[in-house]
């Protein structure tokens, strides 16, 4: 009775006063941060396809490998981060009753942080001191402010996650023996994700300023890269926990369903805290200085994280049935036509999700020795990526932007709007799947990621690469139409739509869910489990590579 | 039973000749994974042994204390490395630990942590952190190598991993004193 009353308040004072206005304000300037660097980072990937093709000359000032390192680090690191703190601190407000005073300073705090490590990193990337790729692999070397800019991004990083850590536990003080809302939770577990990964390339930057400021002369080439692999595959899986979120806390309320079971989903995100930094491993299956024993039992830890992602499909598939078979639908398959197509609030998270089915299934591929020798450093690997990340985290970002900026900005998404939305999502989808469809192939055919153009003296392999890198910047340049487009659709959402009320989706559980055991919410226990785990992957390896050091490498300058 | 029946795959799956020998073939993996996986085999198959032998776990472990003494004990001999030595080199050691670690640690240990209470659970975090950190004391600072099995590299890399280790119970048993559960639950 008590909990009834309480939650009709809470319900009632979100229907009087809506979003907590300073708490939108901050989501907002996260998200039209996001846009803008999606904006940015989308025209210089259009400029980067086109000269992949040979379509197109850059100006002597402005050369591949700077715009390469420009997309990379803005769209796979700046804009999945501005977007997961801008959704997650909404979300956090949402389901948690506001934020707190201290947390939304600290919100601000880590956006003026993360600004400033992007405008260092950015200034020497276009100044033409730091062409090192996303991945900065040493033996090259950055200008040492390229590496300072990359401590500040993650110090606001950092900033973020406490913020969400102290919001749940405060909520958790105020609301004894309750179960922490679904998506605070997805919030806590991505932001501990997060935290947990960029441990490993903090160590490493912390080893590349000095170096890069001449005070040491060398430095360790396989530790860096080991340190760096600890958070990039981590990264990428948290931008995939943030699009999940969606799905398991939004999608079911969008299509009118309800949610599958509120344990299963947290054992997936508890599941994905545990086990997904040691998977950095196969990002290294082809590195000299491991062993094929350790090697071989990075195998299972990798694949040990597609079982979270298995999880959710399954669950996925049973939402989507139930609530077809809840509008009437009947036989196997016709819950299928009662899915709301049309509403991209569905529209683009589903394709998001099925695109998650090829593009795992090609992850899961390269995780093993044998076939990761037949793609490594090939284009087939950016067409890996450009479908997890581009396709699957991406366009779940849009989808929910649909509905969390008309939210956040008290407006409406229109049927116009919607109609613009659908239109975008399948250029989107269209241009990606030409352009990593091309990616893929090619890459099979042997050309190389990371390689400006060129006909290697004409040689009659190149040359048959041509067909596909024509389709690469076809892909290129609808998806750049899209991005204008979804940029254009993000601002007009914020200022220029109808004024209006719409709700912040949260699926509720089915009238006879299990209740979720309290064993869910042992935090303590979670990050002892994973640190433990992480020290299992790496200690073995890292002590091979530090006691049995070579005398390390000077820095290189290969621009 | 569902518990029993995991466990007992796992046990026969860590028994079988590749993967034990890929386990032991490196020295932390056979110290920090092989080993403790034959004590969760132990713990997942515990609730059905009780089940099936309610009188024994009562008559012999009613308090708990010598159930976790057992434990303890097979524990400590197993961080000994002349015993990991033997394993590898003698049949009769090698079966004596694929039984003691789930029965004589896994099974006992289950049986013992809810009677022993938390004043009890404490004592034995605390003595493993410590057991911990002097192992790897002694294995990252021994001037010889301990193993006539393993290099010292790898005897060092055991060192980390026994740092780590204890580090974790460390933080499992601190953040007990600042997490009160309690204020949550």
């Amino acid at each position: 009775m008590a909990l009834a009353l309480k939650e009709t308040f809470s319900e009632k004072t979100n229907k009087a006063l809506g979003v907590n206005s300073e708490d939108a304000k901050l989501t907002l300037t996260y998200l039209s941060l996001a846009f803008i660097i999606l904006f940015l980072g989308g025209t210089l990937g259009l400029l980067q396809g086109l000269n992949r093709a040979g379509l197109l000359e850059l100006p002597s000032w402005l050369n591949y490998y700077q715009v390469l390192t420009a997309h990379g680090i803005l769209l796979v690191v700046v804009f999945t981060t501005l977007f997961m703190v801008g959704y997650f601190y909404s979300g956090v407000s949402h389901t948690l009753g506001g934020l707190l005073p201290k947390v939304r300073k600290i919100a601000w705090t880590a956006l003026g942080s993360m600004l400033f490590g992007v405008a260092l990193v950015a200034a020497t990337v276009f100044m033409g001191e730091a062409s090192v790729m996303y991945t900065f692999y040493p033996p090259m070397q950055a200008s040492p402010w390229f590496y300072i800019g990359l401590v500040f991004v993650v110090l606001g990083v950092w900033l973020a996650a406490f913020g969400v850590f102290i919001s749940a536990a405060n909520w958790k003080k105020r609301n004894r023996g309750q179960h922490l809302p679904m998506f605070s939770f997805f919030a806590v577990g991505g932001f501990l994700l997060l935290f947990l990964g960029s441990l490993g390339v903090t160590a490493e930057v912390l080893m590349l300023i000095p170096w890069a400021f001449g005070w040491t002369e060398t430095v360790n080439v396989m530790l860096s890269r080991t340190l760096f692999w600890a958070f990039g595959h981590t990264a990428v899986n948290v931008w995939y926990l943030v699009a999940v979120s969606a799905w398991y806390v939004a999608v079911p309320k969008i299509i009118g369903g309800r949610t599958f079971s509120d344990t299963l989903a947290r054992v997936v995100v508890i599941l994905s805290v545990i086990l997904n930094v040691p998977g950095g491993f196969h990002h290294q299956i082809i590195d000299p200085a491991i062993g094929e024993g350790i090697k071989f039992m990075h195998v299972f830890m990798s694949l040990s994280i597609s079982l979270p992602s298995l999880l959710t499909a399954f669950a996925m598939f049973a939402i989507f049935e139930r609530a077809g078979r809840k509008k009437g639908a009947k036989g196997l398959l016709g819950w299928i036509k009662k899915l709301p197509w049309g509403d991209v609030r569905f529209l683009a998270p589903m394709i998001a999700m099925i695109t998650f089915i090829p593009a795992g299934a090609g992850g899961i591929a390269q995780t093993n020795n044998q076939l990761n020798q037949v793609v490594h450093n090939s284009l087939w690997i950016v067409g890996h990526f450009h479908l997890t990340v581009g396709v699957t985290v991406a366009l779940t970002f849009f989808g929910i932007t649909y509905w969390l900026i008309p939210y956040l900005s008290k407006r409406e998404l229109t049927p116009k709007l919607n109609k613009l939305g659908v239109i975008q999502t399948l250029m989107w989808t269209v241009g990606m799947y030409l352009m990593a469809g091309a990616m893929h192939w090619v890459g099979l055919l042997g050309s190389p990621r990371r390689t400006s153009f060129s006909t290697y003296g004409d040689h009659a392999t190149a040359l048959g690469w041509s067909p596909y890198l024509f389709s690469l910047a076809i892909g290129g340049t609808l998806l750049f139409l899209a991005v204008v487009l979804m940029v254009y659709i993000a601002f007009h959402l914020m200022f220029k739509a109808p004024k209006g009320n719409t709700e912040f989706p949260i699926a509720e559980p089915e009238d006879d869910a299990a209740p979720t055991p309290q064993w869910t919410e042992r935090w303590g226990l979670w990050i002892v489990i994973a640190f433990a785990i992480i020290s299992m992957g790496y200690v073995i390896p890292v002590v091979d590579m530090i006691v049995n050091a070579p005398p390390g490498s000077p820095p290189f300058r290969t621009w | 039973m569902k518990q029993a029946i995991y466990g007992l795959v796992l046990y026969v799956f860590l028994m079988l000749p590749p993967v034990a020998s890929l386990a032991e073939s490196i020295m932390t993996v056979h110290m920090h994974m092989q080993m403790p996986l034959f004590v969760i085999a132990g713990m997942l198959m515990a609730p059905y042994l009780k089940q099936r032998f309610p009188g024994f776990f009562s008559k012999w472990n009613h308090n708990g204390v010598p159930g976790i003494l057992l434990f303890f004990i097979i524990m400590v001999y197993w961080m000994l490395p002349r015993a990991m030595d033997e394993a590898l080199a003698y049949q009769s050691v090698e079966i004596f630990k694929f039984i003691s670690l789930p029965f004589l640690a896994g099974v006992p240990l289950r049986d013992s942590w809810n009677k022993l209470g938390s004043i009890g659970q404490n004592v034995i975090l605390v003595s493993f952190s410590i057991i911990s950190g002097l192992m790897a004391w002694l294995y990252i600072f021994s001037p010889t190598q301990l193993c006539n099995n393993y290099l010292k590299v790898e005897q060092i890399t055991l060192g980390w991993a026994f740092l780590f280790l204890g580090l974790s119970i460390i933080i499992y048993f601190v953040q007990q004193f600042f997490v009160d559960q309690s204020q949550y639950e």
